[in-house]
């Protein structure tokens, strides 16, 4: 794609070898504009603690993990789960549970893991429940619907001294305070990242502060979406979107549909684990509101703006309607959400990212071209 | 293809620097900009976060009502010590998440000198973590279960002791010795639950049987049947909520007839306003304040329910939170005259000293002749009443007097000034009969 | 202990409340394949209407509750044409750009769940700005039935007997009437229907608002019984999807049947063990319905059907 004026030539081979990993036809992006911008935004967020409330802009980094776990199993996968936030909400009670009973910094660092797999745990249990038992399409989406609903109601009532795990209370509907601050590592050689700020001075801007976990979030979250860039672009990626394009065909030319959906509902559930693990570390607090249903309905919302074939979508949408939501003020906030999402929806029906990238390709090359480079249409992909 | 808008762009040369230059550090405060107060000495600056939408709305509307009439009464009369109030609101839409984000944005952005937040137990304790890392000052306007002992917190309101505590006895007295518990399903209820146990005790009565509804229910017909299978002298009511609501109607209209105690309607929701009568005849509620309760500074001419609805004119009702809310302003306002400055760790040892508001100060008390915050505790000994709806729905005072926060001050041994924590007791720790 | 004419009336009331919560989304959802989450706020529109309608204009009850429902239909109807179909803003957008700007909603599931999401919270606090936090409520009528030391409101009742009354009228328009054969057909196979000489776009809209009505009929038939104000509608949308799933595809009888299979588990578990256990009961009973019945309650049985006929 891009081909701008020589380089030096072995330098662009091992480049573009090294990119062609992250490329593909299930993401959008690849020219060299494209990674520029990537660098430079991701450099944007790294100084922007300096300029705006970076412990809210962690939060929303935080829940764009969230947002990408949604984006593999239901973008690119095809299995619409309205039951993200239940490993998300396993995963922040797991470590909220095991970080209380072993509030030492390995303690806690297991408490991480922890948090990880029972996200990844109960993905796995609930996926083979429904994917070895055939249940498909629509009713998936139902059951991990009522699965969300059981776990608030469940957890709403956990408020008793008999529900508690070891040293740690549920605590019901007020949920579970005092979960110890973010440590990882082992005892003697550990770092802590929340409440430990970096003081800073820049001559010109003033003095401020900076939040090591912050920077944990945005390197997770770097890390995920390009880990997952290289996943939706491997072989079993395109299995992946196969299995979303046409379930009974990809089964056909002997794919193992069912494991391919099982496996990757529980890579999301153990992402959405991580996601949870990060928020409750980040609010030192988790309470069931994680399993209410308008909590539940923020990811597909999150995913559906974005556009839900594309992860950086997922991460922008995440980041533009936490943003919204937390800053608009007064009675019509949410008569003008309500319609934002509305006329998104309607207007861009495959998402805000592609159809953005569609302008932009056009306007670069002119509406002839544009086919060769544009959004991933994963049809023609795996029909050929 | 980028994502950033062109003016991030020109940040990054203007502050590359800024990464080289970082030193590690150590000191508390939360993470992201936050520069020193410097708290201009002209005005000073209150935090108010109510539910103004969402599941609470209807009770939580009141109280940012209450606040800014007495914020602006207090303008009006020349602010505190020549300060005027300036004010941070915004609706958290009974959204814990929300509260504690505007939480966060109210402390670190917006340097608030004092903050009242939140309706329900669970948004307080979302928030707690987070004032109390940031000491800050925190006003929890709420009627609740009692037991929080932290020492930046003032939980004004009154606890579940002293709202069962005035009802109880009196309905032992008038009907008979059995009751029946039905509660919300979640920490609250669970707690008032108790106390209800306790008082029985106390007050030799027993209790038949007790039910936790979820707070999502609003079908009572089996409630109803169990009801009248243990056919008590009176039922204890501490329902929360839109959907519990539903339960005084359903009760009426299925016939079952027996008098109700609760320390949870009319005084917050306003049932016997909102539903047809007679869904609320006979239901005696134990509450510091409702618009109803007659005092001269509350219903009196210019009292507070007139001062009240010439601001509001189309407001529903004047609940009991709101009240708490206005004269906790008060407080505040004695407290800062009190220690000459703003500033919250002296302001803090200001109220401790023990604030007491009186009907010479009116309009502060529109609950009764004075009431008094224990600096000890953080709590106020409230002038509590019992108040009785009958088949109209018109509700008449049936006995008031000035009950004392006990279970922090005397049973659990509380005392912030000496010994400061941030701790919630719960019955469960001191009485037998509550387990 | 349990006593079989509590167990007997609660079942008839839980009945009630799922057949009713979920029969205008059985419409919607079950047959059009919209997920609506603004099926609360279409329950709203009609409890709202009926309740001012009485207290505003002094209607009867019953008049007022059919006035719900109609002013909820007129509201589908709208709906249907402004955003699920997108019918009128295609029409001005024809005219001024040209082209269609908006693709029907119909059988995108996930884009119809953000779009009435939308609408739903536009609706909620559009009545909480016009109305305030609540409304005051009318009474229940009928007075209570008494048994023993027991006592059960009559209105409960007579709910029950209204719900089988509605699933009925609703199984004879879509099979004896004209206007349900087009409906079906459209429904079915749109371009076969179309070239029979069915006006499809018109029949989506009448369906869509049919749909919306009884949603708006459910809202004015509880509007004695449940708490006026803008959240209500909450409370009715995880029977009505739960019911709608567990139904399976035939709408009226699949509706009976997980109204009283479901509704029969959350009686008696309510009964026996509280209402917390009633409600966990009902949802994992509708969890392993789900994971069983992958095609719902009348799926299995037209799956039975078909094994006989190939055993015979």
């Amino acid at each position: 794609m891009s081909t701008d004026s020589a380089t030096g030539e072995a330098n662009r081979s091992l480049a573009s070898r090294l990119r062609s990993r992250f490329e593909g036809p299930n993401t959008i992006g690849e020219s060299r504009g494209f990674w520029v911008g990537f660098v430079v935004a991701v450099a944007a967020l790294a100084v922007y603690p300096a300029f705006g409330d970076g412990s809210q802009l962690s939060l929303f980094m935080v829940l764009a993990l969230l947002g990408l776990s949604l984006s593999i199993v239901w973008g690119y996968s095809g299995v619409l789960s309205f039951g993200q936030v239940v490993f998300f909400g396993i995963g922040a009670y797991t470590f909220g549970v095991v970080s209380i009973n072993f509030a030492t910094p390995g303690g806690i660092t297991a408490a991480v893991v922890a948090g990880i797999a029972g996200g990844g745990v109960s993905a796995a249990i609930l996926g083979y429940f429904m994917f070895y038992g055939g249940v498909r399409d629509v009713y998936v989406t139902i059951i991990t619907l009522v699965s969300t609903i059981v776990m608030h109601t469940f957890m709403a009532q956990t408020a008793g001294s008999e529900w508690a795990i070891g040293e740690a209370a549920l605590g019901g509907f007020n949920g579970m305070p005092d979960i110890p601050v973010l440590t990882l590592g082992v005892e003697g050689a550990s770092y802590q990242f929340m409440y430990n700020p970096f003081p800073m001075r820049v001559i010109g801007i003033g003095s401020f502060e900076i939040s090591p976990f912050y920077y944990l979030v945005l390197l997770l979250l770097v890390g995920t979406y390009l880990g997952l860039r290289i996943l939706v672009n491997s072989d079993y990626g395109r299995v992946m979107v196969a299995v979303r394009e046409d379930e009974d065909r990809t089964e056909m030319f002997g794919y193992n549909v069912t494991r391919v959906k099982f496996v990757v509902f529980t890579l999301g559930g153990a992402l959405a684990g991580l996601s949870g693990v990060l928020y409750a570390a980040r609010n030192v607090y988790i309470d069931p509101t994680v399993f209410s249903l308008l909590f539940a309905t923020l990811p597909v919302i999150w995913v559906s703006i974005g556009g839900r074939k594309s992860l950086l979508g997922a991460v922008v949408a995440t980041l533009a309607v936490e943003y919204l939501r937390i800053s608009m003020a007064g009675e019509l906030a949410l008569v003008l959400l309500g319609t934002l999402l509305l006329v998104t929806i309607l207007v861009l029906p495959s998402g805000f990212v592609p159809w953005l990238h569609e302008q932009l390709v056009e306007t670069r090359l002119g509406p002839g071209e544009a086919g060769g480079a544009d959004a991933p249409d994963a049809s023609s992909e795996v029909s050929d | 293809m980028s994502r950033s808008p062109l003016s991030r762009r020109q940040f990054l040369g203007a502050s590359g620097a800024a990464l080289v230059t970082g030193l590690a550090g150590c000191s508390a405060g939360e993470g992201g900009t936050s520069t020193d107060t410097a708290s201009s000495t002209d005005t000073l600056k209150i935090g108010v976060l109510e539910d103004q939408s969402g599941n609470f709305a209807l009770v939580g509307d009141p109280k940012a009502k209450a606040s800014m009439l007495a914020i602006e009464e207090i303008n009006a009369n020349g602010g505190i010590d020549g300060k005027q109030i300036e004010t941070f609101q915004r609706d958290p839409q009974s959204d814990n998440q929300r509260y504690q984000e505007l939480t966060r944005t109210a402390i670190n952005e917006e340097n608030v000198d004092a903050l009242w937040a939140g309706y329900s137990s669970a948004t307080r304790e979302a928030i707690r973590p987070i004032i109390d890392r940031n000491e800050q000052l925190y006003f929890y306007t709420t009627q609740y279960e009692g037991g929080v002992c932290d020492e930046f917190t003032f939980a004004v309101g009154p606890t579940a002791r002293q709202q069962l505590g005035i009802v109880l006895p009196y309905l032992v007295e008038e009907f008979g010795p059995d009751i029946y518990t039905i509660a919300a399903d979640y920490n609250f209820g669970q707690l008032s639950a108790d106390w209800v146990k306790v008082l029985a005790n106390e007050n030799d009565a027993n209790v038949l049987g007790e039910e936790f509804i979820p707070l999502s229910e609003s079908s009572f017909g089996s409630t109803i049947n169990r009801i009248q299978e243990a056919d008590p002298d009176f039922v204890m009511s501490m329902l929360v909520g839109a959907n519990h609501t539903s339960f005084y109607e359903q009760k009426a209209s299925a016939g079952l007839d027996i008098p109700i105690g609760t320390s949870t309607a009319m005084a917050q929701g306003y049932e016997h306003r909102r539903l047809d009568a007679p869904a609320m005849a006979n239901i005696y509620a134990g509450v510091n304040y409702m618009e109803e309760v007659p005092t001269d500074s509350n219903t009196g001419d210019g009292g507070f329910v007139d001062r009240y609805f010439e601001m509001y004119p189309d407001a529903p009702y004047l609940n009991e939170e709101a009240e708490t809310n206005y004269f906790s302003t008060y407080m505040y306002k004695k407290a800062v005259e009190q220690a000459g400055t703003t500033e919250q760790p002296e302001v803090i040892d200001a109220l401790e000293s023990g604030i007491e508001l009186g009907t010479e100060e009116a309009p502060e008390v529109p609950e009764g002749e004075t009431i008094r915050l224990d600096g000890a505790t953080h709590h106020v000994d409230h002038h509590m009443w019992i108040m009785r709806a009958d088949d109209e729905h018109n509700v008449e005072a049936v006995e008031n007097r000035q009950i004392p926060e006990t279970f922090l001050s005397e049973t659990a041994g509380c005392n912030l000034p000496e010994n400061p924590e941030q701790t919630q007791y719960t019955p469960v720790d001191y009485y037998e009969e509550a387990e | 202990m349990v006593n079989g004419i509590n167990l007997a009336l609660q079942f008839l009331d839980s009945f009630a409340f799922i057949v009713l919560a979920a029969a205008g989304l059985a419409i919607i959802f079950g047959i059009m394949g919209v997920i609506n989450l603004a099926h609360g706020e279409f329950i709203l529109i009609g409890a709202y209407t009926a309740t001012l309608a009485v207290t505003q204009l002094g209607l009867p009850l019953v008049v007022a509750m059919l006035v719900g429902g109609l002013v909820t239909g007129l509201f589908g109807i709208l709906t249907e044409r402004v955003i699920i179909s997108g019918a009128w803003p295609n029409y001005i957008s024809q005219q001024t750009l040209g082209r269609d700007i908006i693709e029907p909603l119909y059988d995108r599931l996930a884009d119809s769940m953000v779009a009435t999401f939308g609408l739903s919270l536009i609706l909620t606090q559009g009545a909480r700005i016009r109305f305030g936090n609540s409304i005051d409520q009318i009474a229940t009528p009928f007075g209570a039935i008494s048994y023993g030391e027991f006592s059960y409101s009559t209105y409960r009742i007579v709910l029950a007997g209204v719900s089988i009354g509605l699933l009925l009228a609703t199984y004879y328009l879509f099979t004896r009437t004209d206007f349900g054969m087009r409906a079906r057909a459209t429904i079915q196979d749109k371009e076969t229907a179309q070239a029979m000489g069915v006006n499809t776009d018109r029949m989506y809209m009448l369906t869509f608002g049919f749909g919306s009505a009884l949603a708006g009929l459910t809202g004015a038939l509880f509007a004695p019984v449940i708490t006026m104000q803008p959240t209500l509608g909450d409370q009715f949308l995880v029977e009505a999807f739960v019911a709608v799933v567990v139904g399976g595809p035939s709408v009226v009888l699949g509706t009976a049947l997980s109204g009283g299979v479901l509704g029969a588990i959350l009686a008696t578990f309510s009964n026996l063990y509280g209402t917390f256990i009633g409600r966990i009961a009902l949802l994992v009973a509708a969890l392993i319905a789900l994971r069983f019945l992958p095609d719902g309650i009348t799926g299995f049985i037209e799956q039975l059907r078909q094994r006989r006929q190939e055993s015979d």
